[in-house]
């Protein structure tokens, strides 16, 4: 819906320039208004207010320069389609389908849940038409799983996490390209891969915090004892869902400070020899995360 | 604010009311508006007490004592008053609560109700109005946190932490991986694509010739 919108305001954009030219606009106001420009604005404000970002000059010159992306896509694609209908104008203009997915995807962080809901919803809604020029599928199919799963990858990839690391968490929530995914499991999946990337964002500050005194790398009886604590943690937050508070209390109790200086005490005395680098030390905690997470099938 | 209505009362015994008697107990029937009500755990058990409700029956005033025993030496029981004089009736001559549900609740209490072996009521009616008071369907509820919150206090170990990393630095980064894990099992959806195949394999039972 909102690229209709787009693609209107392009269409409509040049002749009104045109048209200003030509009747030397009679006042800056109606300029604007003809010009579209506060349309444009508002648009633009409204984006970053729901993105609350720390940086509004960078994120407007990302909207404008998504924008001037639409627009010259608007145009472009439309003559593909007539020129060579499908292959390769269809392969650049998926790979413009999901360039723009994935901005939407980066908008909002998902702890702003509305705005980051809405993101995936019109990321998914964009993808979805996205079988668009051939013309064969049409939507509300759901979105092709090869590009569902190449927006996991670049999820994970923007999100700072290695290729390595994301492997298995995206094995677990891979679709073939065959399948058509529905709009929970894409939200799902997206939701998934944004949180995965700040777990393993935490996972490396966890590292450098342990190994913090002596710039050592860390022990591996430390290491081992630290990720056993979250393990602990989340396997007594398991079970029925009535008694959620008491399962948070009772996990907070275990991550408490006094709880870890025990557990880091009793490892450093004794626990397994060697040592643990910040890769080994980043798949273990990987591993905490990935096995909670549903295959999906 | 209540204990909810599926949590049960801890099973203790309620010995029989002693009234004061002033002058002989025989034939002296003149009372003297105080009653002691002793509420007993079975030998050896305590309970953190997170609520005692009882009915009234024409108490003026109560007065809650308990017995807590410290953690760790069974010897030293003490008696401490969790609660004075809390009036139970607007006015001890007048008809107003007197026969009224009422419940105590562990933060209306000056000390810490934890490790209570015995709960002594102290009933006192100034009034002569009436014949006789009591307090009836007394019950004592249990803190269900109780271990978790005697854990969490009783932590005296200082473990030696040199060379050791800050443990509270360490201790938010665990909770914050912890908070993003539970963001993330909340939101498993149900969802889902309709395969038949697990991992590339289908079930063999799938797998029928017409």
């Amino acid at each position: 819906m909102a690229d209709n919108k787009e693609k209107r305001r392009s269409a409509v954009i040049p002749p009104a320039m045109a048209d200003s030219k030509t009747a030397k606009c009679d006042s800056d106001r109606e300029f604007l208004a003809q010009a579209g420009v506060g349309e444009l604005l508002r648009g633009a404000i409204l984006k970053m207010v729901e993105a609350r970002t720390d940086d509004p000059i960078g994120f407007l010159a990302d909207h404008f320069c998504n924008l001037a992306s639409v627009s010259d896509a608007g145009t472009g694609g439309s003559e593909g389609d007539e020129m060579n209908n499908g292959t390769l104008g269809g392969r650049a203009h998926e790979q413009q389908r999901l360039n723009r997915a994935l901005w939407h995807l980066r908008l909002a962080h998902h702890s702003h849940r509305s705005a980051f809901s809405n993101n995936v919803r019109v990321a998914y809604d964009l993808l979805n038409d996205s079988m668009g020029p051939s013309g064969s599928d049409g939507d509300g199919g759901g979105v092709r799983g090869g590009l569902y799963t190449q927006t996991l990858q670049c999820l994970c990839s923007e999100g700072g996490v290695p290729a390595s690391t994301s492997a298995p968490l995206l094995h677990r929530l891979h679709c073939q390209d065959h399948e058509a995914v529905p709009y929970d499991v894409f939200r799902h999946g997206v939701l998934t891969c944004a949180v995965f990337s700040d777990y393993i964002r935490q996972a490396q500050r966890l590292y450098a915090e342990v190994c913090c005194p002596d710039e050592e790398p860390v022990s591996r009886a430390l290491g081992m004892a630290v990720i056993g604590t979250l393990k602990e943690a989340l396997e007594t937050s398991q079970g029925s869902e009535a008694r959620r508070t008491l399962r948070y209390l009772e996990a907070s109790a275990k991550l408490s400070p006094d709880q870890l200086a025990q557990a880091m005490a009793t490892a450093q005395t004794r626990g397994p020899g060697g040592s643990m680098d910040a890769k080994e030390f980043e798949n273990a905690a990987a591993e905490v995360f990935i096995t909670r997470v549903k295959v999906l099938s | 604010m209540s204990v909810s209505a599926d949590s049960e009362p801890v099973s203790c015994t309620v010995k029989p009311p002693v009234f004061l008697q002033l002058g002989d107990a025989k034939t002296d029937t003149v009372k003297s508006g105080v009653c002691i009500v002793d509420v007993t755990l079975p030998f050896g058990k305590s309970v953190n007490i997170e609520e005692i409700s009882f009915k009234n029956f024409y108490t003026a005033y109560v007065t809650v004592r308990l017995l807590r025993k410290v953690p760790g030496q069974e010897a030293a029981a003490k008696w401490t008053t969790a609660l004075r004089d809390l009036a139970l009736m607007e006015n001890p001559h007048t008809e107003g609560g007197s026969q009224d549900y009422s419940s105590i609740h562990r933060a209306q209490m000056q000390v810490v109700p934890d490790h209570v072996m015995s709960v002594r009521f102290i009933l006192r009616q100034p009034s002569s109005a009436w014949m006789n008071f009591n307090l009836q369907e007394i019950k004592i509820f249990q803190k269900e946190v109780s271990d978790l919150l005697s854990d969490l206090t009783l932590v005296d170990f200082r473990p030696d932490l040199e060379g050791l990393p800050d443990p509270s630095t360490v201790s938010s980064s665990i909770q914050q991986m912890w908070a993003l894990t539970e963001v993330m099992q909340t939101n498993q959806t149900t969802a889902s694509i309709g395969r038949f195949d697990v991992d590339g394999c289908y079930d063999v039972n799938l797998l029928s010739v017409p």
